[in-house]
């Protein structure tokens, strides 16, 4: 084997080896999926709050109708997407394009923040995150009673309430 | 030729397909399944099967019966889904990620396959039956133990509670049916997944084509004579270990096609009975260790998959449980197995002493003498006798 023949020959192997690691890299690019939360809930601070009724579809996949309080989830493949809001009270319809990073497997989306135009209305979701900011707010106002478990029991040092 | 003999000739090279049809046939009515159920059911059985039993065509052409070693393929197909279902790679490129990952692992098990059969040469079934053993106890090792602890798994979902080691069941949801559904069609009330069948279709196109070039003639003369070969130049030890490798890749790719059929996998087993389904599905269609054609492998499909079909609901019906028609299906393929060596042996045996026979006089003596060296029935092939 002459050295045409061996530089040429290792030429093409070389060439099949990038070809391999860019298709392996293409599939893992365009065919990644990733959860999309569409959420439409009222801010914590109270600076926008939930659409009283929508519509949304993200990319060609079928719609959904969501009202105050509501959170549900499609499945996307690949990074970039189209979300498609249409807003019951006047009839108007938005339609945003968003990316979705690589490597985050759940992303959210507040649909109220969108159409208020607020900055970013899609952050990454981690449930750790969720949880610890539910434990940071603190437990919720008022009293908590389970009723269908009876009266709550007075604690150690409290006061029984005086029987009849 | 006496009638007689004819009928013995002709039970005697048939006597698999004969008896498979005859059990099927007559456990269809004890079953209640419908005509069109059974159809459909082997229609989806053989997009599902047939890539895999076609990995054990070259194999055969080159001499070195039914590669056992099979399920070395089926090994690196499952790890490539893995690392799919890690990624979280969805649909087709899911599967097409999983062959990438399961192409050089495949090579390489197929190398060390071939490099173990060359020195076994005669002894290749029982050779490649053991080594698939050997190795799936560093398929073990490797998911049970590497994958999470040496290698990052990003999904949790996959990962055994204890941090590392993939769960015994993985659930192929995001790649399930994404070949089969990519287009369908309905012809008659049956479901046919097309694309499916384009690549089994582009697979017997490949066979047939690669059985004319240089290679696959090299292949099929190093099947029926080794030494001749060797003395005709071609490197035999290269030519087997290439229909090794080229068998072990097929392999990987018919364990994804059938694992995204059926939608999970089992992490730990679902490679044990590859190689053996696959083996007594092409003996069925009429195979023999020295001889197989592409009609073998769609004959054997068909007539296997359908008595996996029917023979649960016949025991239901017959033996009033379900259980015995299980027992039935695994009875008959290692049954079939057997019988097709104990045939091929005999078969073997009897063109010898035919040949003996002629040559204290008989006519055709050179003839018979030619059949003896290629094997029984004339077909090629010296080794494979595990």
């Amino acid at each position: 084997m002459n050295g045409a023949t061996k530089t040429r020959r290792l030429a093409i192997r070389g060439g099949l080896l990038v070809i391999y690691v860019v298709l392996m890299v293409l599939m893992i690019l365009t065919g990644r999926r990733h959860t999309i939360l569409i959420d439409n809930k009222d801010a914590a601070d109270g600076s926008y709050s939930a659409i009283n009724g929508m519509e949304v579809a993200i990319d060609r996949q079928e719609s959904a109708e969501y009202y105050p309080g509501d959170r549900d989830k499609a499945m996307v493949q690949g990074q970039t997407h189209k979300i498609k809001v249409t807003v019951f009270d006047g009839n108007k319809t938005i339609e945003k394009e968003f990316k979705v990073p690589l490597w985050s497997d759940v992303m959210i989306i507040s649909v109220p923040k969108l159409v208020a135009g607020i900055e970013p209305w899609i952050e990454p979701f981690t449930m750790a995150e969720q949880i610890q900011e539910a434990q940071e707010s603190g437990p919720p106002a008022g009293e908590t009673s389970f009723q269908s478990i009876g009266p709550a029991q007075p604690m150690e040092g409290e006061q029984a309430p005086p029987t009849p | 030729m006496s009638a007689q003999k004819k009928f013995v000739k002709f039970f005697s090279q048939y006597a698999v397909v004969i008896i498979f049809v005859v059990i099927t046939v007559a456990a269809i009515p004890p079953s209640g399944l419908s005509v069109k159920y059974i159809l459909q059911e082997i229609i989806t059985r053989l997009g599902r099967n047939s890539f895999l039993v076609l990995a054990l065509l070259l194999p055969i052409y080159a001499g070195m019966g039914l590669n056992f070693g099979m399920t070395l393929g089926a090994m690196a197909g499952q790890i490539g889904l893995i690392f799919a279902v890690n990624f979280g790679i969805s649909n087709w490129h899911g599967l097409l990620f999983a062959l990438l990952v399961g192409l050089p692992i495949s090579v390489f098990l197929g190398w060390i396959c071939g490099l173990v059969m060359n020195r076994a040469k005669g002894r290749e079934m029982v050779t490649g039956y053991i080594l698939a053993f050997f190795i799936n106890g560093i398929y073990q090792f490797f998911v049970m133990y590497m994958l999470g602890s040496v290698i990052p798994m990003g999904n949790r979902a996959i990962v055994l509670s204890r941090g590392y080691g993939i769960r015994n069941t993985l659930n192929l949801e995001s790649v399930r049916q994404s070949l089969d559904n990519i287009l369908v069609l309905h012809v008659l009330g049956f479901t046919v997944p097309v694309v499916t069948f384009i690549i089994i279709a582009l697979l017997c196109i490949f066979i047939v084509w690669f059985k004319k070039t240089k290679l696959g003639q090299d292949m099929r003369a190093v099947g029926q004579d080794m030494v001749v070969a060797e003395a005709a130049g071609i490197p035999v030890e290269k030519t087997r270990i290439v229909a090794i490798i080229i068998s072990t890749v097929l392999a990987c790719a018919g364990q994804i096609i059938f694992l995204q059929n059926m939608g999970n996998l089992a992490t730990y087993n679902a490679h044990d009975q590859t190689g053996f389904f696959a083996v007594a599905a092409i003996l069925v269609g009429g195979a023999s260790v020295t001889h197989a054609s592409i009609a073998n492998v769609f004959i054997g499909v068909m007539l296997l998959h359908s008595m996996f079909v029917v023979s649960p609901l016949a025991g239901q019906k017959l033996f009033g449980s379900a259980m015995i028609g299980e027992y039935f299906r695994q009875f008959i393929g290692y049954g079939v197995i057997a019988l097709s060596l104990v045939l091929y042996a005999w078969r073997t045996r009897k063109a010898a002493a035919d040949a003996r026979l002629s040559l204290r006089g008989g006519a055709n003596g050179s003839t018979k003498v030619r059949a003896v060296k290629n094997g029984a029935n004339g077909a090629p092939g010296n080794g494979g006798q595990a």
